[in-house]
């Protein structure tokens, strides 16, 4: 099958760079070997220092409102981040000290929320916090297994029932000027959190569960609607098995599913991601970039890998594949004049495009510049 | 050192699992059976224990449903539905019930029923008789049978099997059971999409069920039996310079990816040959083989995409012809499993999980408002045909429809 | 009485010392064990988990032999739940000298091991994962042993029977008058508080510390730290224990325990101070899989959990300082006779298998202290949760039907595992999905078993101690240990300290899973929940 572009990977950068292509008339396909890293994305895009309209833009037309807030989210430990640019419905605060007093509202039995901690932080920073369980018999069939009490499953029951919801908290609310909820709410849109807030007489704030994590599954289901709408092809729980490549430039790919039926494209985008996602994978001796080969920025003794201290930086999550300043990756020093390598398979080897979140946008796009 | 811990190895990779939870946010059981512990339970974590105790194995795994989308889901590459399956082949004690071998044993039941095919259909659709099965067998009265054809496809391809041999090119069919007993007129498209290609189509020497339905109701020593049959047959036709077509996903997804996986029979002769009939079809088209239409076509395609049409990816290609036949206004149907899961639907302790899991697909099709859905699996047209009204065809059987008849 | 009086006081909360304190409480002393960190946090925690045939030592120590195999079947008897009976081969690979099988036959049934040669071919079909290229196999009655249940089994019989137990209370000196040992002064760790004890009897049983407590009494007794890195691969390769027909040397042995199997062992002498820091190096690592693999070539493509050391306490068999003679003995101390200091024995040396014997001959030496004449119950009297019957027919015992979790509970808790069917549905939720440990079981060891914190937690449940290791589960027990001690600023130093415990045992060996995993964990700790 023939595309003007192929991407590898479907993660955020990949469905950055797949929906600006389609959106600019190119027949893409993205590869994708499973779900992404969307799945555990808390709301906030860290290391988006702006608000580029483009970036806006992309996201409103998939049906993802997005706000800029240059301050702090609140954790679920109850600790605070640096935030600029969140969903709808993840709040962003200009200091910690956002509330005189919250009401830290939990539902019964359900361990992948920590109300103890979120109130203690916030009590930290001088909010003074009570923290109170719902009891909903509509969840009680969830605690039949006792493993899946998760945060997706609850949403699925609670967005159906969720004015009952904001009534149990209504009772509850004493005199708070800040209720704070377990994100379990909004699996197919940010309208019912957004709902929810202009219900509660008070100022709701949704804090990230344990994953998966909901508004990250919503994030990535609009997102990739918003690419198929747009006629791109998905091909979900396939992996890129090899590719063929001739003098610097890449023909085509082989996929696990499509066998003998290659891919070809007149460019390409590698957003495989880091270790955990498999674009860049490791042996007692080496770390390597698996399809290509590519030349990978990394300390050959494994002893400088780590740190000890796990809460420390750890230095193995700098490793990344090497580029030109056009983000053509390298083998062997030779760039491969149409592939673009972008996203977090670049590590911090391109300290100028940020990290995390918005890592994958800027260099997404700067590809998607590149190509056309 | 270098030798050792290159890449690391466990059956159906049930140790790559970094216990990211995001297959249970996919499988469809868990929406509506909290009895289910969910693919990550019963998959990679159950994997550990059953190998500290045989003890526990979880009969609750009966549960899972073998729509593999835990793992179109999964980021790290774990077998996870089939880590559930070999579990329960493994594991599970105790004979099939007699309800559960008459449901897998499809071969046998066409067999019987086909002599008496108007008066078995006509059964069937009785009042009485589902009560009879329901109370009886446990098998939901709700429940539509599919139709026996007095005729099977096997007999019809034995009245045309000279002018099919004619052809330069052939192929081969493995036609599946459905086809066979209930459903020849797929075949007969199948055989006109072939030809209009240029292609001829014969009959592998007498291929039997593929045995899906026996490998997930406890038959797999059966399952086996049919498979290394089959797998010789298949043999015979690639030896012979041939590709063998399937039209049923499921069909296609068991004897490439089950027989290897859960019942250790070894596919890698046949497995390159065997493809869907919608890709054959596809990639026939795009090496510039050239179809004629109807000018006169016209037809609203909702494409649904079967659970194992998604795990073979190949959901692409049924999508692509669909969308090339001039006439066709085409939607692509959310990704969403349709609840029947082949015989597991039909059982009275999930029809009502499996009209659950449906529901949203069925809404979709009733907002979308087509004229005919699209699927390439028999059970998915079984399903949605009885829970929505509307009619479900065969893309191949769409295109035979749209193809301008040269007479 | 004084609540502070006792008839003994047990120094050292590892196996020696439970056993000791259990042995004591059934003799009718009223006891007190005092431990400086957690239980089994010396060697007892940091070794193979392997319930010695005893066949290791038939050529080189046939007392030692003897001992192991008696110790073997009493253990089998009396800590059923914490024991697997598993099986052991020794298997001969081409580069040994098959003539050794011989001997270390013969020498086996001569200590009263019984040892069984068997056909290669036999041998790979009882353990498949075992070298194919085996010559030869001996079957033994290995098994495998769960030190931390083990240890914590024998505490709770000894608090049931009136024993008390203070942990992370570090002796800081001895209350002596004249030549007799009175007391110990205490410093508790987590309060800083400080406390005197007494007693007419106290025992050093203080694993390779002893040497530390013993100058602190005023005696010297020669001690050997020897430290040994074992690896723990994330499933059970294999179900019986794999060993090899050769004079013993560097990681021979592949235990299978509960989940996982352990290889091991090294042995390096290592300077005191490192006592409390041992880690494991690189070489350490590459030794352990190369030679695992010789007994089970899959180990070389298996995922490897963890890399942990621990500390043999060896002992020179006499008084030489220059430790010439070092034993692997059971050295049992009197200092009155040996050095004129009375109320005051040291039991040390040994192994994890052999510790009833050791609590045996130091409650013997404490009950002639005193004069008190009774004999020794422990070898009969079954510990608590131990069951006869295999765990599922206790499990069918407690719940008709037991679900996949009361099922887990029961094989880590035994018959104790009733307290838990008082759960109700908020009980049965999983904290710890790898190993299946639920709230239930989390919130009865933390009522019963003295738990300060998430690693005290996981010695008991096997929180933290799956695939994950900790990823998901330290979190929510965490919540639930900040519940019940209502400390949360205390729970999140807790919750920091068990994932940089964890971490240590995972970079050693961090590339390929190990790497994925430990990215995974950063990511949710560090952007999601904001530790």
């Amino acid at each position: 099958m023939r595309f003007d572009t192929i991407i590898i990977g479907g993660g955020l950068a990949g469905l950055t760079a797949g929906i600006s292509l389609q959106k600019a008339g190119q027949s893409t396909a993205i590869v994708s070997a499973g779900q992404n890293s969307l799945h555990f994305f808390s709301g906030t895009f860290e290391s988006m220092l702006g608000m580029p309209p483009r970036v806006v833009d992309l996201f409103a037309e998939a049906g993802i409102h997005l706000h800029y807030t240059p301050g702090v989210r609140l954790m679920s430990l109850g600790t605070f981040g640096k935030a600029f640019l969140a969903l709808e419905d993840t709040d962003l605060f200009p200091t910690e000290k956002f509330a005189r007093k919250a009401l830290v509202v939990n539902f019964a039995g359900f361990n992948d929320f920590f109300s103890s901690f979120l109130a203690q932080g916030l009590e930290k920073q001088g909010i003074a916090c009570r923290v109170r369980l719902i009891h909903l018999p509509e969840l009680d069939p969830l605690r039949q297994s006792p493993s899946e009490m998760r945060s997706v499953h609850m949403a699925r029951i609670l967005d159906g029932i969720w004015e009952k919801v904001v009534q149990e908290v209504r009772v509850l609310i004493k005199d708070e000027d800040a209720v704070i909820l377990p994100q379990v709410f909004g699996l197919q849109g940010a309208d019912i959190p957004m709902k929810i807030r202009q219900a509660i007489p008070a100022r709701v704030v949704f804090a990230a569960t344990m994953p998966p994590s909901v508004p990250g599954i919503r994030t990535q289901m609009m997102l990739h609607r918003r690419y198929e709408i747009l006629g791109g092809t998905y091909l979900m729980g396939d992996e890129v098995a090899r590719a063929h490549v001739h003098d610097s430039v890449v023909h085509s790919v082989a996929t696990k599913n499509m066998d003998q039926h290659f891919l070809t494209g007149d460019h390409f985008i590698l957003a495989t991601g880091r270790f955990f996602a498999k674009g860049l994978a490791s042996t007692p001796e080496k770390v390597y970039e698996p399809i290509f080969g590519l030349d990978v920025d990394y300390s050959p003794d494994r002893n400088t890998w780590y740190d000890a201290d796990f809460l420390k930086y750890q230095p193995y999550m700098r490793f990344g594949v090497k580029t030109d300043p056009q983000l053509h990756p390298m083998v062997g020093g030779e760039p491969l004049k149409n592939l673009y390598a972008v996203g977090s398979i670049l590590g911090m080897t391109r300290p100028d495009l940020g990290s995390g979140a918005g890592l994958a946008i800027n260099s997404a796009f700067t590809a998607v510049d590149n190509i056309l | 050192m270098s030798q050792y811990q290159e890449h690391t190895e466990s059956v159906h990779n049930f140790e790559e699992c970094m216990k990211c939870t995001v297959c249970t946010a996919y499988c469809p059981v868990l929406q509506v059976n909290p009895l289910y512990p969910g693919p990550k339970q019963a998959g990679p974590d159950g994997e550990r224990l059953r190998l500290k105790d045989p003890y526990f194995f979880n009969y609750a795994l009966k549960y899972c449903m073998n729509c593999k989308r835990c793992e179109v889901a999964c980021p790290s590459g774990v077998n996870v539905a089939d880590l559930i399956q070999a579990a329960r082949i493994k594991y599970e004690q105790g004979k099939p019930k007699w309800r559960d071998r008459m449901l897998a044993s499809t071969d046998f039941m066409g067999k019987m029923a086909r002599p008496v095919a108007h008066l078995a259909n006509w059964t069937t659709s009785l009042r009485l008789t589902k009560s009879i099965l329901d109370a009886g067998f446990a098998i939901d009265k709700r429940r539509s049978f599919p139709k026996y054809s007095m005729r099977t496809f096997e007999q019809w391809m034995g009245h045309h099997h000279k002018e099919q041999a004619a052809f330069p090119e052939q192929v081969a069919f493995f036609h599946g059971c459905y086809v066979n007993y209930n459903y020849p007129e797929l075949g007969r498209d199948l055989v006109k999409v072939m030809n209009a290609l240029g292609v001829g189509v014969q009959l592998l020497d007498k291929e039997k069920c593929c045995g899906i339905a026996m490998i997930t109701n406890g038959m797999s020593r059966q399952a086996e039996k049919n498979a290394l049959h089959n797998v010789e047959v298949l043999k015979k036709a690639v030896e012979g310079g041939l590709k063998i077509v399937a039209t049923s996903s499921t069909c296609t997804l068991t004897i490439r990816e089950e027989y290897p996986h859960l019942l250790g029979v070894d596919v890698s002769e046949v497995k390159d040959s065997l493809m869907h009939a919608c890709r054959f079809v596809f990639e026939r088209l795009e090496k510039g083989a050239v179809l004629e239409f109807r000018d006169d076509f016209h037809l609203k395609v909702a494409y649904h995409t079967p659970c194992h049409m998604e795990k073979l990816g190949w959901g692409v290609f049924s999508e692509r012809i669909l969308r090339m036949i001039p006439g066709v206004e085409f939607t692509l149907l959310d990704s969403a499993c349709c609840g029947i899961a082949g015989t597991y639907g039909f059982k009275k302790e999930n029809y009502e999980a499996s009209q659950k899991i449906g529901a949203k697909l069925f809404e979709q099709i009733n907002t979308v408002n087509p004229d005919v859905v699209a699927c390439d699996c028999e059970t998915c047209k079984w399903q949605i045909e009885m829970s929505t009204g509307y009619k479900v065809m065969h893309p191949i059987s769409i295109l035979a429809q749209a193809l301008k008849d040269n007479d | 009485m004084n609540p502070n009086e006792f008839d003994v006081i047990i120094i050292g909360g590892g196996i020696t010392g439970a056993g000791t304190q259990r042995d004591c409480a059934m003799r009718g002393l009223r006891t007190l064990l005092i431990e400086r960190s957690d239980i089994a946090t010396g060697a007892t925690g940091r070794n193979h988990g392997l319930l010695h045939s005893g066949a290791r030592y038939a050529v080189n120590d046939a007392e030692s032999a003897e001992e192991c195999i008696r110790e073997n079947m009493i253990l089998r008897r009396i800590a059923a739940h914490c024991v697997s009976e598993t099986d052991g081969l020794f298997i001969t690979l081409p580069e040994d000298d098959l003539a050794y099988q011989q001997t270390f036959v013969e020498r086996c049934r001569a200590a009263g091991i019984g040892a069984e040669i068997i056909d290669p071919a036999l041998a790979r079909r009882m353990e498949p994962s075992v070298n194919p290229d085996l010559i030869g196999a001996v079957k033994v009655p290995d098994g495998s042993v769960d030190p931390f249940r083990l240890c914590a089994a024998n505490m709770l019989d000894a608090k049931l029977r009136g024993g008390q137990v203070r942990l992370y209370t570090e002796v800081t000196g001895f209350i002596r008058e004249g030549d007799t040992i009175k007391g110990v002064h205490t410093r508790n760790l987590q309060t800083g508080e400080t406390e005197d004890y007494y007693a007419p009897v106290t025992v050093n049983a203080a694993g390779i510390w002893g040497q530390r407590i013993a100058e602190m009494a005023g005696v010297r007794i020669g001690m050997f730290p020897a430290k040994g890195a074992l690896l723990i691969f994330a499933h059970r390769v294999n179900n019986v224990v794999i060993n090899r027909c050769r004079k013993p040397a560097n990681a021979d042995i592949l235990v299978p325990g509960d989940t996982v199997c352990i290889i091991g062992t090294t042995s390096t002498r290592i300077p005191f101070e490192e006592c409390d820091s041992v880690a494991v190096t690189p070489d350490e690592v590459n030794l352990l899989i190369t030679e695992g693999a010789k007994l089970a070539p899959s180990l070389s493509s298996t995922r490897i959990l963890r890399a942990y050391a621990g500390v043999r306490p060896l002992v020179s068999a006499d008084d030489d300082p220059s430790g010439r003679n070092i034993s692997r003995g059971i050295v049992c101390l009197d200092h009155e006779s040996r050095d004129g200091l009375k109320g005051f024995i040291s039991i040390t040396g040994g192994k994890l298998m052999t510790y009833r014997l050791m609590a045996e001959m130091a409650t013997d030496a404490v009950c002639r202290k005193l004069g008190i004449d009774k004999a020794c119950e422990t070898a009969e009297t079954p510990l608590p949760g131990s069951d006869e019957r295999s765990f599922e027919a206790v499990a069918k015992s407690i719940w008709e039907a037991p679900s996949t979790v009361q099922k887990a509970a029961t094989f880590r808790m035994g018959t104790r595992a009733s307290r838990l069917k008082e759960n109700d549905r908020y009980d049965d939720a999983l904290v710890c999905e790898c190993e299946e440990v639920s709230v239930g079981e989390i919130n009865a060891a933390i009522e019963r078993l003295d738990v300060s914190n998430l690693t005290d937690l996981r010695r008991r449940t096997r929180v933290g101690m799956g695939t994950c290791q900790g990823e998901f589960c330290a979190c929510r027990a965490a919540g639930l240990l900040a519940g019940s001690h209502g400390c949360v600023e205390r729970e999140r130093a807790d919750l920091a300290d068990f994932l940089t415990e964890r971490w240590k045992g995972n970079f050693p060996i961090g590339w390929g899973d190990t790497l994925r995993e430990a990215e995974y964990t950063q990511w949710v700790y560090k952007y999601v929940l904001g530790i």
